[in-house]
């Protein structure tokens, strides 16, 4: 009986983070005021369909913030690269011909895919190779090459299609390919910068924070604050594609949401690229002596984050119809906090991309149900930093401890003498 | 000495007194009901295998360890040891493995860490600092200067200083655990001296070590455990190797000083290094270079040992050897006839040399992380197809080498952290062996671990080099040096000073050679006036 108590609490402790959405998902069907037809208004499909499209963005952004934080690092630029990619976006969109937007994304785009490229043609080419593959530097020479005339055409290519926009402004494909593909050069090369100067990622990443919402207002001019995006007029009407309904129900940017997860959850979990991130998290100096070539896996993880984040950037314009240089400030504060919800620790080395997904839920369904019971939204950020707090605590354990040392503390000492010292001898202990 | 005067005993009551202490790191019970007593004055031995809970009961005592099962007595008085505090305020210090010294904090700063003197409400009153803490060091025979950070002292040197923080605090129950294993043997006798006058000014002493021959000379009692219980204990005077090494490992087992002699092919060397140097990251005078012109060569089958005092350059020769200093290094290298750049990891192992680090800890593992993950980390990208990593193969490369390393686990997922220090060196080597090098650098390869796993350990190198390996080995424990190594070259501050054949070992040989101002080898004093 003690022992089925024991699997039963130990399977509970594992499952906690999904107990935790259980519980709060339970809060809000209860908590939840009844409309007209005497509907619960938080199970409405409308309002689930809410949630999944508010949480998207921050989600999507998480999901990049979860690789960065699992090798260790941080990454305090991903609400300025958001501003950034809804910048660019929105102009790509309105503003024909040469601006300052597309003056920055097709190069920029078209150096990402030669080095993209010429990078990953040698890596897949030596991975297909008949087991057990072998190790990229022994790549021949004629595959590389092979990869860089591709990376060339590929960026000729796509800078013919994209110029032959320029006149009639971007479409829906050549914005989502353009645009992460900058967050992805950005996020890149401040991954170059931490890992090459060895330098602490909070504060490049915090310089780079600064410096991306300078190049957003940049791009906008100083004139123009915000541009709004009118499909069907100043815009294309198919992005209204970035913000429909799937079958009535599922927001796009909850698939794009949905999709990232899925993708980078299956690359944590089963792929060698997923492994260096844990083990770069676990133990970097032991990774670097296990021959791993820590510096490239670090530039991907933030070139990821930064692409995520840009991409974000996009569904915000779709959202909202309008491009603006401060969409994304907080941004990365709500990431970090639903990662560490999630449980992945803040040194690196332990988390999961379930966790993430569940704490990007939990602080979802909380804005949501404190919305419907319209509590004022500043009791609303005290609660939501209450909430953080209480997660964080529970998943590392130390409540327990507490637990613990208190009955310690109190336990009542043993009231007799000591006992006298007995030394025993050689021969006694057999 | 110990109080040989029974009435002084029975009246005296005990310094410490640990009843029935248990303690569980989840489903592993790391004690069961141990009983521990010292006295006044008294050096008390805590002996046993890694893992056996020698450090987990002391770190009890020290508050370390919060939540356990038992109670404690100091003189006498039932105390709550639940923070270093408590155990401050009861008397008692530990000296842990490693240092808890704030680097950057000069000496006095350190040995007044947590208790300053104040000069106002809130002013630190430096000068009586420095005054008092320099009293107290030279009671220690520590005559140094002491407005310096503590990193910049040595290590037997920052030893001292903990000790003198635990003498400030009128610490009466000192514990020190492994508290020789970074220091040379001038440092340890030095230490041993500490030791006996702190006794004999009755401080209770527990000296938790890995070495016998320290055991011996020191303590007046001598405790066992074995897997978390007391086994026994037993006056120093009574004991001999053999019995408490049976009491530590529970069975009997092989002396694991026989001679064997490894089959040396004569074939041309595996490894060959020429001129070999490395700059002094801190240039000083005396020591522009951390290493210089040293040149070897290793055979295939061949173990060859690299001798010398803390600070002689002999784990800097091995990181060179494996890229670690690109840049300030110098120096030809070359792996079965072929030139090897001295790049970093990721050439070093391509090319097939190998590198078991002197720190486990912090260099070799994922801590985090099961045995599995640890071994496969080097050769993922051939245990994955299409990036993706197959899981049958990562077993299959797990289990095969947790047999044939003898590696003792639950299971192969069992993270790294909470394996014993000898299965965790198990799993290092094992990490080296999946890249199947030819060439293997191992920098102390048995340091903190316990006999049984060591004789493990010396099983697997000799097992290694018949099988064609050319071994590279570093250590400062010359027993070890000279019953695996073929050949021996001394170093002494980044210098070679002899090549020494097996027909020339003993420990005199080579301490002589090593010392400053000792001998030189005439072929490598022709070096000397070169420079």
């Amino acid at each position: 009986m003690k022992g089925l108590l024991t699997v039963v609490w130990r399977f509970l402790l594992k499952t906690k983070l999904f107990w935790g959405l259980a519980v709060l998902y339970g809060m809000g069907i209860i908590l939840s005021p009844v409309n007209r037809k005497g509907a619960n208004i938080f199970l409405e499909p409308g309002n689930q369909a809410d949630v999944l499209r508010q949480v998207s963005n921050n989600g999507i952004i998480a999901v990049g913030m979860t690789l960065v934080i699992l090798t260790g690092g941080i990454d305090l630029s991903v609400g300025s690269m958001m501003s950034l990619g809804c910048m660019l976006c929105a102009m790509l969109l309105t503003l024909p011909g040469w601006t300052a937007g597309s003056v920055t994304a097709i190069p920029t785009s078209a150096v990402v895919t030669v080095l993209l490229c010429s990078y990953l043609v040698p890596l897949i080419s030596t991975n297909l190779q008949r087991t057990p593959a072998k190790p990229v530097e022994q790549a021949s020479w004629t595959i590389r090459l092979l990869g860089a005339v591709l990376g060339l055409v590929a960026a000729g290519l796509l800078v013919w299609w994209t110029t032959s926009q320029l006149q009639t402004k971007f479409g829906v494909l050549s914005v989502l390919i353009t645009v992460p593909a900058v967050g992805l050069a950005i996020g890149g090369l401040t991954g170059l910068v931490i890992s090459k100067g060895k330098l602490q990622p909070f504060i490049v990443t915090l310089a780079m924070m600064v410096a991306i919402v300078g190049v957003a207002r940049l791009l906008g001019g100083e004139t123009a604050a915000v541009y709004p995006v009118y499909t069907g007029s100043n815009a294309t009407e198919k992005f209204d594609i970035l913000r429909a309904l799937v079958l009535q129900v599922v927001p796009v940017p909850g698939i794009f949401f949905l999709v990232a997860v899925l993708a980078f959850g299956f690359i944590l979990k089963y792929s060698a690229f997923g492994r260096y991130i844990y083990a770069i998290g676990g133990n970097e100096q032991a990774a670097r002596l296990a021959g791993i070539r820590v510096d490239q896996v670090k530039v991907a993880v933030y070139a990821i984050s930064g692409m995520l984040a840009s991409l974000a950037g996009v569904l915000y314009t779709a959202q909202y119809r309008q491009g603006k240089p401060d969409a994304g400030s907080g941004v990365e504060l709500d990431a970090i906090a639903a990662v560490v919800i999630g449980g992945t620790n803040l040194m690196g080395g332990k988390g999961t991309m379930t966790g993430t997904f569940v704490g990007v839920l939990i602080f979802g369904f909380l804005t949501n149900i404190l919305l419907l019971k319209n509590i004022n939204s500043n009791i609303q950020f005290v609660l939501k930093g209450g909430i953080i707090l209480a997660a964080v605590l529970l998943q590392e354990g130390q409540v327990g401890l507490w637990w613990k040392r208190l009955r310690a503390r109190t336990k009542k000492l043993g009231t007799s003498e000591p006992r006298k010292d007995e030394i025993h001898s050689l021969q006694n202990l057999g | 000495m110990v109080p040989s005067d029974e009435q002084t005993k029975a009246s005296d009551p005990l310094a410490l007194q640990m009843r029935r202490i248990s303690k569980s790191f989840g489903p592993t019970r790391a004690l069961t009901e141990v009983d521990f007593e010292i006295h006044r004055g008294e050096i008390h031995a805590l002996v046993g295998e890694n893992g056996a809970g020698k450090t987990t009961l002391m770190k009890i005592a020290a508050g370390l360890i919060e939540d356990f099962d038992g109670e404690i007595f100091v003189h006498g008085q039932g105390v709550h040891l639940n923070s270093p505090r408590d155990a401050t305020r009861a008397g008692i210090a530990m000296i842990q493995q490693e240092l808890s010294l704030v680097p950057e904090l000069q000496v006095d700063e350190n040995i007044f860490l947590g208790q300053e003197k104040l000069q106002s409400l809130f002013l630190v009153d430096r000068k009586s600092q420095i005054q008092a803490a320099r009293e107290v060091l030279k009671t220690l025979d520590f005559h140094g200067a002491l407005q310096v950070p503590v990193s910049k002292l040595r290590v037997g040197e920052q030893q001292l200083v903990e000790i003198a923080k635990a003498l400030i605090a009128k610490a009466r129950i000192l514990i020190m655990d492994e508290a020789t294993s970074a220091l040379s043997i001038n440092e340890t006798e030095r230490l041993f001296q500490v030791i006996r006058r702190l006794a004999s000014e009755g401080v209770a002493i527990v000296y938790i070590s890995h070495r016998m021959e320290e055991v011996f000379a020191l303590a007046h009692t001598v405790t066992v455990l074995r897997d978390g219980r007391r086994i026994g204990t037993v006056p120093g005077k009574e004991a001999n190797r053999r019995d408490l090494i049976r009491m530590m490992v529970g069975r009997e087992i092989q002396e694991m000083f026989s001679e064997e002699k490894n089959a040396t092919s004569t074939e041309k060397p595996m490894l060959e290094v020429r001129n070999l140097s490395l700059e002094n990251p801190l240039p000083t005078p005396m020591r522009p270079m951390l290493v210089q012109d040293v040149s070897f060569s290793v055979r295939a089958g061949e173990v060859f040992g690299l001798g010398g005092l803390l600070g002689a350059g002999r784990t800097e020769i091995l990181q060179v050897l494996y890229g670690l200093h690109p840049g300030t290094s110098e120096g030809d290298i070359w792996v079965e006839g072929n030139p090897v750049r001295l790049l970093g990891p990721v050439q070093a192992k391509a090319r097939g040399i190998a590198l078991v680090t002197e720190d486990r800890k912090r260099d070799g593992l994922i801590l985090g992380a099961g045995i599995d993950r640890n071994l496969g980390l080097p050769v993922t990208r051939t245990l994955s197809h299409l990036g993706i990593v197959l899981p049958g193969r990562e077993r299959g490369l797990a289990q095969s080498m947790i047999r044939e390393l003898n590696i003792q686990a639950r299971d192969s997922e069992q993270t790294t952290g909470s394996l014993s220090g000898g299965n965790q060196q198990k799993v290092v080597v094992g990490k080296c062996l999946v890249t199947k090098p030819r060439v293997l650098l191992l920098d102390e390869p048995t340091r903190g671990i316990d006999v049984g796993a060591k004789a493990e350990i010396y099983r697997l190198i000799g097992e290694l080099a018949r099988r064609g390996l050319a071994i590279v080995l570093a250590s400062s424990e010359l027993p070890e040096l000279i019953r695996l190594s073929d050949r021996i070259l001394v170093l002494r501050e980044g210098r070679p000073t002899a090549l020494l054949d097996r027909s020339e070992y003993s420990p005199e040989t080579i301490l002589e050679y090593a010392s400053p101002g000792g001998a030189i080898q005439p072929e490598f004093s022709k070096l000397e006036v070169t420079v």
